[in-house]
């Protein structure tokens, strides 16, 4: 699903990492379980989930970002 | 001996040849092992299974192209597109965004890597209206990390 938003937008980029590979991207992403799926490093989940939910997922971190942009 | 059995090779070639109708440039950053080695340093326990896994991917369709390039002698590709570890790699054809890899893409990832493929060269996906509308009205960079492992 990240791929596929990455191939629409050019704003987005997805990045599929194999988390045995990269321990340290692991532990700083404290991955317990996978696939967790991890937006601006700030909003994430684990587990596959529907399109829609998981665009809602895209869309609080989008959302939450412009909220501290605006704080500035 | 082929990391793709010959039967699943020969449905890919098949489902390749039906289903891309572009070009996909696979960019694969690797660290070619070094005859000397130097204490305290971490050597790329995946990258040549990396490379031969792509590399049969590639054998398998005219439209694949693969392109291996080491880290220490193309830093700059390899910031140009993101890359600080390998091994890693990126699709490249009609995608808007960028599609990366870091890491194998073997076990339960393969299949989502063959449609990654597929995707890329076409540059459209089944997402539906609506994603479309929202990724549409998007204004600044988003980042996705999905962490999965092979089993």
């Amino acid at each position: 699903m990240a791929h596929q938003l990455a191939v629409e937008s050019s704003h987005v980029t997805a990045d599929v990492i194999e988390a045995q590979e990269f321990p340290d991207l692991a532990r700083r992403y404290a991955v317990r379980g996978v696939p967790k799926i991890v937006i601006n490093d700030s909003v994430e989940f684990v587990g596959a989930l529907p399109e829609t939910e998981y665009v809602a997922y895209v869309r609080s971190a989008v959302e939450q970002n412009n909220g501290s942009n605006a704080e500035q | 001996m082929a990391i793709i059995p010959d039967r699943d090779q020969e449905f890919l070639r098949k489902h390749f040849e039906e289903s891309l109708t572009s070009d996909v440039d696979i960019v694969m950053f690797t660290e070619r092992a070094s005859p000397i080695i130097i204490p305290g340093k971490q050597t790329c326990e995946t990258c040549e299974q990396t490379e031969a896994l792509l590399k049969e991917v590639a054998d398998l369709s005219d439209n694949i192209n693969l392109k291996v390039l080491d880290i220490s002698t193309s830093a700059e590709e390899a910031a140009a597109h993101g890359i600080d570890r390998v091994p890693a790699f990126v699709l490249k054809g009609a995608a808007r965004g960028q599609v990366r890899f870091f890491g194998i893409p073997a076990g339960y990832e393969f299949s989502g890597f063959i449609a990654d493929i597929v995707d890329t060269a076409a540059g459209t996906t089944d997402l539906s209206d609506e994603t479309r509308s929202f990724l549409a009205s998007l204004t600044q960079e988003v980042n996705i990390k999905v962490f999965t492992t092979p089993t």
